[in-house]
């Protein structure tokens, strides 16, 4: 095996071929809701994927805003918070979503709003401190390698550059790329919840032969654990887009974006199918 | 790095694993439908042997994955690894007895697409990415399986969201005291999430030895099987869960001395590996 020889080659060129194929998938597996759910229920079903599809995006597209440093910010010689996106996204978007969860019973608009202050809260704490520690801790100024001049503020980086470094810190940009991408992921990890949770209580009842407040723990708990492991499959495969780490809006990797939409949007389908499968069959 | 090479082409062949873990995980499920043949609970600690043949196959599937340096870290393949495992599950349990074989069917599907998706839309091109997603989402879907039997005594949809409370002598029954309702799902995620992703993470580098990887994983499997035990006492009978934590502690105790002791052999030993080699970070 040429392990060590075989560098990933995610670049930034994009696959039309496969994109194309991945826009087939999803337009597949909506048709394949369409037919599979009872007809009664048909609209709410499709309604309900669609809105997973949306958050699904949602999570894929505010991935790419969150700086992820991974190891070489831990040592201080790349920008961004120190760790990888499955850490950043079980801590900052989950906590977006269990926010929202608080906020179910007060309708769509106002919990999705919730959820995504919540992660962004989350991620605004998470980036201050990160930088307290920087500046703080290790005694390494702010500056990024990716641009000359902060895209916000103007301020100029080679200065701050340390040699031999990709810059280090987290910018005033990459602040605000970390609240933004909070705010997208946390809110549409709340919409996948809410979609699961209105479809389950509308569905288990009938389905168990019990009432709506016996079911309610089965359809949170369900609602919650798919919404959970359709985050971190989006999350994931954004990390996979951006090859583990970002500086932020301003490096040239946000670029790739349209690949990571494509694939959320096929992946939150997919699963999204597979949660509505349980109480449509 | 010719060092890292001649280390990683020994050991058992990764197909070899693959299939032992399918067959041994699907065995071990299967037989804990004894539980329903002799009408006791006694018999779901099979669940819990389930998950360790998954987690040393996952575990192995990871190294294969992560050799190629994907830059998202270890813990990511993990993560993707229930992620997609779970919703396979899920949708696995509805169909009764056949749920493991539907379990094996519906996370390769998710797998599968997931790796066209990775490998193709985002462009990563890693030879090995669909079949190690498409088996890690397997892993998943068996290892949850495995918690759920051991935690409930069975697999299917039914047992998995009814439960039972005593209130003054009578036996209600309850949603909320169950695996789905009572949200012992969630734990068994993070379980089984940690302890795949683990025994690469503590094991890679120069350094590697299959086997000691291999030991690891069986020791976090049954770390977790003992953690799971300790919470089927809730939904199953107070004797078919010692079973359970019994063959758990007896597990965990007999593999931590030999990976304890494989720690010590491969630590006395030392591997001329050399200085920061000059290839490009990501």
């Amino acid at each position: 095996m040429t392990a060590v020889a075989a560098k990933p080659a995610a670049g930034g060129a994009m696959n039309p071929t496969a994109m194309g194929v991945g826009f087939v998938i999803l337009i597949i597996l909506l048709a394949i809701c369409w037919v599979v759910a009872p007809v009664d229920s048909r609209l709410m079903m499709l309604y309900a994927l669609i809105g997973m599809v949306v958050g699904g995006v949602l999570i894929g597209f505010g991935t790419h805003f969150v700086p992820v440093g991974g190891a070489p910010a831990a040592m201080g010689q790349a920008p961004g918070i120190a760790t990888g996106v499955a850490m950043l996204a079980a801590g900052a978007g989950l906590a977006g979503l269990f926010g929202g969860a608080w906020a179910a019973e007060q309708g769509t608009v106002v919990a999705v709003v919730t959820g995504a202050v919540g992660g962004g809260m989350m991620m605004a704490i998470t980036c201050m401190m990160v930088n307290f520690i920087y500046v703080f801790g290790m005694g390494i100024p702010a500056a990024s390698g990716k641009v000359k001049v902060d895209p916000i503020t103007g301020d100029t980086q080679p200065e701050f550059k340390s040699q031999g470094t990709e810059g280090h810190g987290l910018p005033f940009v990459s602040f605000v790329g970390g609240v933004i991408g909070g705010l997208l992921a946390g809110g549409g990890g709340t919409l996948i919840y809410l979609m699961l949770l209105d479809l389950y209580t509308a569905t288990l009842p009938t389905m168990m032969k019990a009432t709506e407040a016996q079911i309610m723990p089965i359809a949170i708990s369900a609602a919650g654990i798919f919404a959970v492991g359709m985050f971190l499959v989006n999350a994931v495969l954004t990390a996979y887009n951006i090859t583990g780490t970002i500086e932020g809006p301003h490096d040239p990797k946000f670029k790739r974006w349209p690949r990571a939409i494509v694939a959320s949007a096929v992946a939150s389908a997919l699963c999204g199918l597979a949660a509505i499968l349980i109480v449509a069959m | 790095m010719t060092v890292k090479i001649e280390v990683i082409a020994g050991g058992i062949p990764h197909t070899k694993i693959m299939v032992a873990g399918i067959i041994a995980s699907l065995v071990c499920l299967y037989l804990s439908y004894l539980n329903v043949v002799t009408n006791s609970e006694m018999f779901s600690f099979f669940g819990g042997l389930a998950v360790v043949a998954a987690l040393i196959w996952g575990s192995n599937t990871i190294k294969v994955l992560c050799s190629y340096g994907i830059g998202t870290g270890v813990p990511s393949a993990g993560m993707i690894a229930f992620g997609s495992g779970v919703i396979g599950m899920l949708l696995a349990t509805k169909f009764g007895i056949a749920a493991p074989i539907v379990a094996l069917v519906l996370a390769t599907v998710i797998g599968l697409i997931l790796g066209y998706l990775s490998n193709e839309v985002l462009n990563m091109k890693i030879p090995a990415m669909v079949q190690s997603l498409t088996e890690l989402s397997v892993v998943g879907a068996f290892t949850l399986m495995g918690f759920a039997v051991l935690m409930t005594g069975g697999f299917t949809f039914e047992t998995l969201i009814a439960g039972s409370v005593t209130f003054l002598g009578v036996s209600l029954p309850s949603y909320q005291v169950s695996f789905i309702g009572g949200c012992l799902i969630a734990t068994a995620f993070m379980l089984g999430a940690l302890a795949v992703q683990h025994p690469f993470n503590a094991c890679l580098g120069p350094g590697w030895t299959q086997d000691r990887m291999l030991m690891l994983a069986a020791e976090c499997g049954f770390l977790s099987m003992f953690v799971a035990a300790v919470m089927s006492f809730a939904l199953i009978t107070t004797g078919s869960a010692l079973i359970s934590l019994v063959v758990a502690l007896v597990g965990w105790g007999y593999t931590y001395k030999h990976y304890i002791g494989l720690s010590k052999r491969d630590a006395a030993s030392w591997l001329d590996s050399k200085p920061i080699p000059d290839v490009e970070g990501h």
